[in-house]
C-alpha cells in the first residue's frame, strides 16, 4: 500500500520543480471555470496544484477522494495559464496528476471505453461509420430532444451548484442525450449556406482589410523551408475530424490551397492521442504521439495545419511527450514546431477575399487555441476578411463551453451548467450563427443550443470561409 | 474536525456543498498567499447572503469557535489563516454586483466581487473603482475592506477607506448592522471608517457600497530606466517635493525586471537596467504634457539613462501588467518569497533602499524590490527555498533587520498588506501601550467575545489581563505606564 504510493508520489515529485513555481498568488483563481461556479479553492488551479504538491510531500493519498475529484473536475481548459505570473505549466501537470490519480483509483468505465475506441483503429472507424449512419437517419436529433432531461440551471439553487453529480442511471440518461445531442450537432449546417436571412439581406459588403496588421509577434510566421517556393502544408485530418466532420478537412484543404498554399496528404497518421492526454493515459498517447511522428516525417511539409485545436495543442506538445524518447524524440520536438492552427496559416496569407456571406455570426474561441496555443487574432483576422460577414462580439468567449473532451459525459451536471452559460451569452448576442474552431465545442454548443429549442448553427472557421470562395467561383472548373 | 451538529446546521444553512468538513480537501485552504503561515482549518463554509453569513456565524459562534472571514486568500499578511481549527467564512460565491448607481456614482456589491471585475462593470457607465491593488484581477472588495487595500494609484486617489461609503456587516454575536450607506455623510461615530482595515476582526462585511470615480480625460505613462535604484528614489522624491502629483509612480527593481520579462506579461523593460521607474498623470487632457515633460526632465536630472513615453494604450498596459503581475513572477527565481510592506517618509527612499540591498548581500539572500515609490511603501520581496532550513532562518533575521531599519527611520511596519498574523509581533515596534489598548477596546466592541479572527493584527501579549501586560514593550517606553487597564479581559486568546 504505502509502496504504491510512493512510487505515486515520485511520479509527481520529479515535477516538483515545476509545481513549486508556483507561489499562491491567486491569479488564476478568477480564470477558472470551476471555480468561478463552485467557490471551492480545491476547484482552482492554484488548489490544485497544492494538492498534487500535497500528494508529493505524502500529506494526502492519490487515491483519496479530495484528490479524485478536484483533479477530476479540472476542465483541462489552461485557462490559469495565461494569467500565471510564474508560467506553471499547469496542463503538463495535470496530465502527470491524472496519471497518478488513475493508477491509484480506476476511472469510470465510461471514460475508459471510449478512449479505448478513440485509440483502437479498428474499433474507431466502424464507430464512426455508425455514427454518421446513426446521424444520417435524423434520429439523434429528435430523440436528444425526447429524452427528458436534468432542470436546466438558472438562478436558484439546485444540487449542481454543489459540484456534485448524479447517480448512475441519471448520469447514464443524460450522458445518452447529451451524446445523442452532440451527434445531432455534427451534421452539416446546410441550412445557414442556403437560407439568406432576410433581416440581413441589405447588409453594405465591408472593404478587406490590409494584410500584416493585427497579428501578434507570437503568431506571425517563418518563410517556408524551401525558400520561397509556395510552402507545403500536411494535415492531420484526425479521428473525430476525419469520422464525423470530413467536410471540414475537405474545407480546410481547399481554403489553404486558395491561399497559395501546397497541401498534401498523409498516409499512416492517426488519432493525435490528445483524449488519452488528457486523461492521464500517458502511455496510450504516446504510443499514438510517435505514429504521428513517423508518418508526418515523411511529408516534409514546411506546416502541419490543424484544424481541431485540442489536436493542435497536443501535437504542439509531442516534445514534451515524447522527451524522455531516445529515438524519436528529437523528431518529436521538430514535428510540434511546425504545427499551425489553419486560422494562424490563413491569416498570414491575408486571406485572399471571397464573395460577400452576408451574415451576422459571433466567435468562440476554443480553450486549447487561446489559451494552450496563444492564438488571439488570427480567427477574427480570418472572420473580418470574409466580405459582408459581420462579426459580432460574444461575451465570454474567452471562458471554456464545458465540453472539455469527455468532460460533458463524465461530469453531466457541472459540464451542463458551464454549456448552458456559454449557451444563453451565444443566444444573447442574436448571430445566425456561432463560429469556432474544434470539433469538441462544435458538439457541446451545438447540443447546447439545440437542447435550448435553439436552431442557430454551429460551424468551424474554415466553412465559412470555404462558402465564401465556393460563391465567388474559386473552385469553378 | 467540527462537531458534527455544527456540521449539519451549517449545510442545513449553506446546503450541503457550502460546508467543506473533509480534512483532504481542507488542505488547501491551509494559507493565503503567505505560503509561510499554514494552519488547517476546522471547516470551511461558504454562503451566499447576508443571511446564510448569519445563520452561519451565529451556529459557529453557539460552538464557541472562532470564525475566520475568507476572500479569495490574496492576501500577504496571513490574514486569512484559521489558527487553532476555526471555521473560515468564505465569500467566493458572493460575488454579485446588486446595484450600479450611475447618476450617484455609486455601487453596491457583495463582499466576492473581484476588484477589477468592479471596474469592468462600471467602465461602460464612464465610471471606474479607483484603488487598484496588483493583485486586482483576483482580489476581492470584501479583502480589500478588510485590508484598507492601496494600490499604485492611491499615490493621487487614496486607499479604500476613502471610497467605502457604506456596510451592511454580519458582527461575531450574529446580529446584522447597516454602518453607513447612501452618500458620505453619516452622523455620530464613523464606524464603516473604524471597519475598514479591520482584518477581519470586528465581523463579516456582506454588503458594501462604494464610490465611483469617472474615468479619466487623458493618461501619461512615463518609464525611466536607471542604473542604480538609489537614482530612482531620488527622482520619485524630486518629482514630489516640486509639487507636481502623478497618479501613480513605481520602482521596479534589476531582479523583479528580470524575473518579469521572463514572464508572459514581459513589459519590456531593459534587462541590464537596475532600476525601472513607471510614472504615471491622468485627468484633464490640458497640463498633462506639461506634467510628463517635468517628470521626464526630474528622471534624467536624477541620472535616467533613458526616459520613454508609452506611445499607446497598449504600451501602457504593457508597462502596468509587468509590475502587476511582479508578485507571481517572482517564482520564476525560487519557490517561496517573504514580502513586506514597510513605508517610510520619501525622502529616506535612497538610502533605505541601499540598507536593504546590503543587508540582502550580508545574508546571502536575494532580494527583490517592487514598490510604490510615490508613497514610500516598500515591498521588498526576500526570495529563498523553504527546504532550506538554514535559508529560512536567514530569511527571519534579514528580514527583522529591513523592519527595523524601516522604523528607525521614521517608518511604519505596513502600507497596505495589513498586519495579520505576520506582523503582530511588529506592532509594538511602533505603539506604546495607550495605543495598544485603545486598539484592544475597540475590537472588544465589535467582538466582546473574542471569536473574530483571533490571533491576528495585536499581539496576545499586550491584552489588558494577559499575564504580565504593560511589560517589556518597546518603542515608545514610558508612555504605557501609569495607563489604567480596562477591567473586561475577554480577548486572551485560548
Amino acid at each position: 500500500m504505502s509502496g504504491r504510493r510512493d512510487t505515486l508520489a515520485r511520479a509527481i515529485a520529479e515535477q516538483e520543480e515545476r509545481l513549486l513555481n508556483c507561489v499562491h498568488c491567486g491569479f488564476c483563481l478568477p480564470a477558472c471555470p470551476t471555480y468561478r461556479r463552485l467557490g471551492d479553492e480545491a476547484d482552482s488551479p492554484r488548489g490544485r496544484l497544492y494538492l498534487m504538491q500535497a500528494v508529493v510531500e505524502g500529506r494526502l493519498d492519490a487515491g483519496s477522494d479530495a484528490f479524485q475529484t478536484h483533479i477530476g473536475r479540472c476542465l483541462g481548459c489552461r485557462a490559469c495559464e495565461p494569467v500565471c505570473p510564474s508560467g506553471v505549466e499547469y496542463g503538463n501537470l495535470l496530465e502527470l496528476a491524472r496519471q497518478v490519480g488513475g493508477e491509484a483509483r480506476r476511472s469510470p468505465l465510461l471514460a475508459r471505453l471510449i478512449l479505448r475506441v478513440f485509440g483502437t483503429d479498428w474499433l474507431a472507424r466502424p464507430a464512426m461509420l455508425a455514427g454518421r449512419l446513426l446521424r444520417a437517419t435524423g434520429f439523434p436529433a429528435f430523440a436528444a430532444r425526447a429524452l427528458p432531461g436534468e432542470h436546466r440551471p438558472g438562478r436558484q439553487r439546485a444540487s449542481h451548484e454543489d459540484g456534485n453529480e448524479p447517480g448512475p442511471v441519471a448520469r447514464a440518461a443524460g450522458a445518452a442525450r447529451l451524446g445523442l445531442a452532440m451527434l445531432a450537432a455534427s451534421a452539416p449546417a446546410r441550412e445557414l449556406f442556403h437560407k439568406r436571412p432576410a433581416s440581413h439581406s441589405a447588409r453594405e459588403v465591408r472593404p478587406v482589410p490590409a494584410r500584416g496588421n493585427g497579428q501578434t509577434r507570437r503568431e506571425r510566421l517563418g518563410p517556408p523551408r524551401g525558400g520561397g517556393q509556395a510552402p507545403t502544408v500536411a494535415l492531420l485530418t484526425g479521428c473525430v475530424q476525419a469520422g464525423l466532420f470530413s467536410r471540414v478537412n475537405e474545407a480546410t484543404a481547399r481554403v489553404l490551397s486558395a491561399n497559395g498554399y501546397r497541401v498534401v496528404t498523409v498516409a499512416g497518421q492517426g488519432c493525435c492521442g490528445a483524449l488519452h492526454a488528457h486523461a492521464g493515459a500517458l502511455e496510450a498517447a504516446r504510443v499514438m504521439a510517435r505514429r504521428n511522428v513517423r508518418a508526418f516525417e515523411g511529408a516534409e511539409a514546411d506546416f502541419v495545419a490543424m484544424n481541431a485545436s485540442g489536436c493542435g495543442a497536443a501535437m504542439a506538445e509531442y516534445g514534451s511527450l515524447l522527451a524522455e524518447d531516445r529515438t524519436v524524440g528529437e523528431r518529436a520536438r521538430d514535428l510540434a514546431g511546425r504545427v499551425l492552427d489553419v486560422s494562424r496559416l490563413l491569416a498570414d496569407r491575408g486571406p485572399v477575399a471571397g464573395a460577400p456571406l452576408p451574415l451576422r455570426v459571433t466567435y468562440d474561441a476554443p480553450c486549447h487555441l487561446l489559451h494552450a496555443q496563444g492564438v488571439a487574432d488570427s480567427p477574427t483576422r480570418v472572420l473580418e476578411s470574409v466580405p459582408g460577414l459581420e462579426v459580432v462580439p460574444l461575451p465570454g468567449a474567452a471562458e471554456c463551453c464545458g465540453g472539455a473532451g469527455i468532460y460533458g459525459l463524465t461530469h453531466p451536471r457541472l459540464g451542463g451548467w458551464i454549456g448552458s452559460d456559454k449557451v444563453r451569452s451565444v443566444l444573447d448576442t442574436g448571430a445566425d450563427a456561432l463560429v469556432t474552431g474544434n470539433p469538441g465545442c462544435v458538439m457541446q454548443i451545438g447540443a447546447g443550443l439545440a437542447l435550448a429549442g435553439s436552431r442557430i448553427p454551429v460551424v468551424h472557421l474554415v466553412e465559412l470561409v470555404d462558402e465564401s470562395y465556393r460563391r465567388a467561383g474559386f473552385y469553378a472548373g | 474536525m467540527i462537531p458534527d451538529t455544527l456540521t449539519r446546521s451549517l449545510a442545513e444553512i449553506c446546503g450541503p456543498g457550502g460546508v467543506i468538513v473533509d480534512e483532504d480537501r481542507l488542505l488547501v485552504y491551509e494559507s493565503d498567499a503567505l505560503t509561510a503561515y499554514r494552519h488547517r482549518p476546522g471547516a470551511v463554509v461558504l454562503p451566499r447572503t447576508t443571511a446564510e453569513v448569519q445563520g452561519a456565524v451565529t451556529a459557529i459562534a453557539r460552538h464557541g469557535l472562532p470564525i475566520v472571514p475568507r476572500g479569495a486568500g490574496t492576501g500577504l499578511s496571513g490574514g486569512a489563516v484559521a489558527l487553532d481549527g476555526a471555521v473560515v467564512v468564505g465569500t467566493a460565491r458572493m460575488n454579485r454586483i446588486l446595484e450600479i448607481d450611475a447618476a450617484n456614482r455609486r455601487a453596491v456589491l457583495q463582499p466576492g466581487v473581484i476588484n477589477a471585475e468592479l471596474s469592468a462593470a462600471a467602465r461602460p457607465h464612464g465610471l471606474y473603482y479607483a484603488p487598484d491593488p496588483s493583485s486586482q484581477t483576483a482580489c476581492t472588495i470584501g479583502g480589500n475592506v478588510a485590508e484598507n487595500s492601496g494600490g499604485p494609484h492611491c499615490l493621487k486617489y487614496g486607499v479604500t477607506s476613502r471610497y467605502v461609503t457604506g456596510l451592511t456587516v454580519v458582527l461575531p454575536d450574529g446580529s446584522v448592522a447597516k454602518l453607513g450607506g447612501r452618500g458620505r455623510e453619516a452622523p455620530g461615530y464613523d464606524l464603516v471608517g473604524l471597519f475598514v482595515g479591520s482584518e477581519g476582526c470586528f465581523g463579516i462585511a456582506t454588503e458594501i457600497e462604494v464610490g465611483l470615480l469617472p474615468l479619466p480625460e487623458g493618461v501619461r505613462t512615463l518609464l525611466g530606466i536607471f542604473d542604480r535604484i538609489e537614482d530612482a528614489g531620488r527622482a520619485v522624491s524630486d518629482i514630489v517635493s516640486a509639487g507636481l502629483l502623478p497618479a501613480a509612480m513605481e520602482i521596479i527593481d534589476g531582479p523583479t525586471i528580470r524575473a518579469v520579462e521572463d514572464s508572459v506579461f514581459a513589459a519590456g523593460y531593459p534587462t541590464d537596467a537596475e532600476a525601472a521607474l513607471v510614472i504615471e498623470f491622468d485627468g484633464l487632457e490640458a497640463g498633462l504634457d506639461g506634467e510628463t515633460a517635468r517628470a521626464a526632465e526630474f528622471c534624467r536630472r536624477a541620472g535616467a539613462r533613458e526616459v520613454r513615453r508609452a506611445r499607446d494604450e497598449a504600451e501602457r498596459m504593457a508597462l502596468w501588467k509587468g509590475r502587476k503581475k511582479a508578485f507571481g513572477a517572482m517564482g520564476r527565481i525560487a519557490p517561496d518569497l517573504l514580502v513586506q510592506d514597510a513605508t517610510v517618509p520619501r525622502t529616506t527612499l535612497p538610502a533605505i533602499l541601499k540598507g536593504i540591498s546590503e543587508i540582502g548581500k550580508r545574508y546571502d539572500l536575494v532580494v527583490a524590490n517592487v514598490f510604490h515609490a510615490g508613497d514610500g511603501n516598500l515591498h521588498p520581496n526576500i526570495l529563498f527555498d523553504r527546504r532550506d532550513e538554514d535559508e529560512l532562518e536567514r530569511v527571519e533575521r534579514a528580514s527583522k533587520e529591513i523592519m527595523q531599519l524601516c522604523v528607525d527611520s521614521g517608518g511604519t511596519i505596513t502600507g497596505e498588506h495589513g498586519v495579520g498574523l505576520d506582523k503582530k509581533h511588529h506592532m509594538p515596534l511602533i505603539y506604546g501601550a495607550a495605543e495598544l489598548d485603545a486598539m484592544w477596546g475597540v475590537r472588544r466592541v465589535f467582538d466582546p467575545s473574542g471569536v473574530m479572527n483571533p490571533g491576528k493584527v495585536l499581539p496576545e501579549e499586550t491584552a489588558p489581563g494577559w499575564p504580565g501586560h504593560g511589560e517589556g514593550r518597546g518603542a515608545a517606553e514610558g508612555e504605557g505606564a501609569g495607563v489604567a487597564e480596562p477591567a473586561v479581559a475577554a480577548m486572551a486568546p485560548p
